[in-house]
C-alpha cells in the first residue's frame, strides 16, 4: 500500500507558477482522476513526484520517502508520461528490455507486458512504425513492467481505440481493487466518470477540488426537471404561478418540453396530476461530470476558446 | 537497482540503435581502412626517408576513427534528449549519479574495446602492407600505440559524451568538435609543437608515433587528453544533476 503525499508543492518556471502550493494525498485502493485544463499543472506535478523536475518549494513523496531514493524504482512506480518518449529507432522489445534490466526485472516480464497491452506482434518492430495508439500501449506496457504499487498515467487514453479505452478502464479498476494506488489524468470526462472513484482537480496550478467523484458531482448539482407535456402552455402557466423558474434556453428544439429549475420530478408530477395535465415525459436531470467540471474550471482555463460547451445528461 | 544492472541496460540501449552500432563500426572501418590505404600506397622514397615513421603511418586512420568515436559518444547521450527519453530513463533509474556513471562507464568500455580491436588490426595490416620497412608488435612503441590509440578513442568518445550532456544537443557538439579536430590542426600546423600540442587530439595522438617529439611525452600527452575528458565529464554531470529533465 503506497500513499502519494503532496505537501505545499510549488514549481516556478520564470514568471509562471506552474504548480502553486499544492497539498493533497492520493490513496491506495482507488482510482484517482487528475483533472484540470491544459496548463493547469498536472504533468508538472507528476514530473515533480518522479523527481524529474525539482520543486521550488514543498515536497512530493511516496510512503513518506521521495521517489528518487527508491531502491526499486520500477517496482514502486510505473509511469507513463509521454507516449512519444520511446526512441523511434529502437524496437518495442528492446525499449522494454533496457528498462527491465536496469531494475533487475526478469526478462520474461517484457513478453508478458507486450502480450498484455496487445502489441506482442509488433514487439520486434521499430517504434517509428507505431501509430499513436500503439505508442500509447507501449508506454502503458513500460508502466506495467515492474508490477508497481503505484501507477501514474498522464493521459493514457490519447490515441487509444474504443476497445483499448475499455481495456484500460478495466485494468485501472483491477489495480485499484488489488489495493494499488492509481493516479490518472485525462481530458475525457465521460471516460473519467466511468473509471475513477476520487477526483483531484487543478486550475492554474492550484488545487480546486479533492473529493470523491460522486460528492463532487452532487456538490455542483442543482435539481432540474425536464418535462414534456401535451399541454405545455397550461403547464407553464401553472408552474409559473407556483413560482418555479423555467429555463427557456434548454427547450429550443421541442415546444412541448420544459426544463424546470430547482424542482424534482415528484413535485412536478404531483402538480401536473393535481391540475389534470397529462405528461409525456418526466425526468430528473443530473449534472454530468463534464458539466460540473466545465462550470468549475470555466474561469480557470488558461487556454480557452469561444465555443460554448454545455450539455446536461439525463438520468432516469 | 545496481550500477552493474544499469550499465547492462545502457549496453542494450547502445546495441539496439542502428546509429550507435553504425558509429562503432565506423570507428573500426575508418581507422583500419584509411591506414591500410596509405600504407598500401606509400612510396619507396618515403619509406627510405629518415623521417619515416612506420608506426604513425599504420595509425593514419586514427584521425578519421576519432570522428566516428566522437559521433558514438555524442549519440549515446543525445538519444536521451530525444523527446521525453531522459524522463523514461530517470523514472527507471532516478539516482542521477548511478545513471550518469553507468552510461559513461559503458560508453568508455565499449569505445575502448572497439579501439583495441581497431588498433591491433590497423597495426598488423599496416605493417604487412608497408612490407620490408614495417615493424612488429614487439618493436618499440608498437604495443604502446595499440593500447594508447584505444585509450585515446575511448577518451574522445567520453569527451564528446560529456559535452553532449552539457549542451543537450548532438548537433551542437558535432559542429563544435569536428571542425576543431579536423580543420584547426591543418590551418595551424606551425604551432604543432607549441600551444596546439595541448589540444585534446594533438596531445593524445603523440602515442602513435614511434619516436614522439614535442614538449610532452606520449603518455603525458594521453594524460592531457584525459584532463580534457574529465573536464567535459564533470561539466556534463553538473548539467545532468542540476537541470530539470
Amino acid at each position: 500500500m503506497a500513499t502519494i503525499e503532496i505537501r505545499g508543492l510549488t514549481k516556478v518556471y520564470g514568471n509562471t507558477r506552474a504548480v502553486d502550493q499544492l497539498t493533497f494525498d492520493v490513496q491506495p485502493g482507488r482510482v484517482t482522476g487528475f483533472l484540470g485544463p491544459n496548463g493547469a499543472g498536472k504533468s508538472t506535478t507528476m514530473r515533480l513526484l518522479l523527481g524529474l523536475d525539482r520543486p521550488t518549494a514543498g515536497s512530493a513523496s511516496i510512503d513518506g520517502r521521495p521517489f528518487v531514493s527508491s531502491e526499486v524504482p520500477l517496482r514502486q512506480v510505473g509511469a507513463l508520461l509521454d507516449p512519444q518518449a520511446a526512441h523511434s529507432g529502437r524496437t518495442a522489445r528492446n525499449h522494454l528490455l533496457a528498462l527491465a534490466i536496469s531494475n533487475n526485472i526478469p526478462v520474461s516480464r517484457v513478453a508478458e507486458v507486450l502480450e498484455q497491452t496487445g502489441i506482442a506482434a509488433a514487439g520486434k518492430q521499430r517504434v517509428k512504425t507505431f501509430s499513436l495508439g500503439m505508442r500509447q500501449r507501449l508506454g502503458i506496457a513500460a508502466a506495467l513492467l515492474g508490477d508497481a504499487a503505484v501507477l501514474l498515467l498522464d493521459e493514457p487514453t490519447n490515441g487509444l481505440d474504443p476497445a483499448g479505452i475499455n481495456w484500460l478502464r478495466e485494468l485501472l479498476r483491477e489495480f485499484a481493487r488489488q489495493g494499488r494506488t492509481v493516479l490518472v489524468s485525462s481530458h475525457l470526462m465521460s471516460e473519467t466518470a466511468l473509471t475513477v472513484d476520487h477526483l483531484v482537480i487543478l486550475g492554474r496550478g492550484r488545487l480546486l477540488i479533492d473529493l470523491p467523484m460522486q460528492e463532487f458531482i452532487d456538490s455542483r448539482n442543482t435539481p432540474r426537471v425536464q418535462v414534456r407535456s401535451a399541454e405545455p402552455g397550461r403547464l407553464r402557466t401553472e408552474l409559473a404561478a407556483r413560482g418555479f423558474a423555467i429555463d427557456e434556453r434548454a427547450d429550443d428544439e421541442d415546444d412541448n418540453s420544459l426544463t424546470v429549475e430547482g424542482a424534482r420530478a415528484d413535485v412536478i408530477g404531483g402538480i401536473a396530476a393535481q391540475e389534470g395535465i397529462s405528461l409525456l415525459e418526466l425526468t430528473d436531470q443530473r449534472v454530468s461530470l463534464e458539466r460540473a467540471y466545465l462550470e468549475l474550471t470555466a474561469d480557470q482555463t488558461e487556454f480557452t476558446t469561444e465555443t460554448p460547451v454545455a450539455g446536461r445528461q439525463n438520468s432516469a | 537497482m545496481t550500477t552493474l544492472a544499469v550499465a547492462q541496460s545502457e549496453w542494450i540501449k547502445m546495441r539496439s540503435l542502428r546509429s550507435t552500432v553504425g558509429s562503432l563500426v565506423a570507428v573500426f572501418l575508418a581507422t583500419v581502412g584509411f591506414s591500410a590505404l596509405v600504407c598500401a600506397l606509400v612510396k619507396k622514397s618515403e619509406v627510405e626517408s629518415p623521417d619515416f615513421d612506420p608506426l604513425e603511418l599504420s595509425f593514419y586512420g586514427l584521425t578519421f576513427g576519432q570522428v566516428a568515436a566522437i559521433s558514438f559518444g555524442t549519440l549515446v547521450v543525445s538519444q536521451e534528449f530525444h523527446v521525453g527519453a531522459l524522463r523514461v530513463s530517470l523514472s527507471a533509474v532516478p539516482r542521477r549519479g548511478v545513471f550518469y556513471a553507468s552510461k559513461m562507464a559503458m560508453t568508455g568500455a565499449v569505445a575502448l574495446a572497439v579501439g583495441l580491436l581497431s588498433g591491433f588490426t590497423t597495426l598488423l595490416l599496416g605493417q604487412v602492407l608497408i612490407g620490408d620497412a614495417g615493424i612488429g608488435v614487439s618493436d618499440p612503441g608498437a604495443l604502446r600505440a595499440v593500447v594508447g590509440s584505444a585509450a585515446y578513442l575511448a577518451l574522445m568518445a567520453l569527451f564528446a559524451a560529456g559535452l553532449t550532456a552539457l549542451l543537450r544537443s548532438g548537433v551542437a557538439v558535432l559542429s563544435l568538435l569536428i571542425p576543431l579536430l579536423l580543420i584547426v590542426p591543418f590551418i595551424f600546423t606551425d604551432f604543432a609543437s607549441g600551444t596546439m600540442s595541448y589540444l585534446p587530439n594533438r596531445a593524445g595522438q603523440l602515442l602513435i608515433r614511434q619516436y614522439p617529439d614535442g614538449p610532452i611525452g606520449p603518455w603525458a600527452g594521453l594524460g592531457v587528453t584525459a584532463l580534457w575528458t574529465c573536464a567535459a565529464l564533470l561539466a556534463g554531470w553538473y548539467a545532468v544533476n542540476r537541470r530539470d529533465a
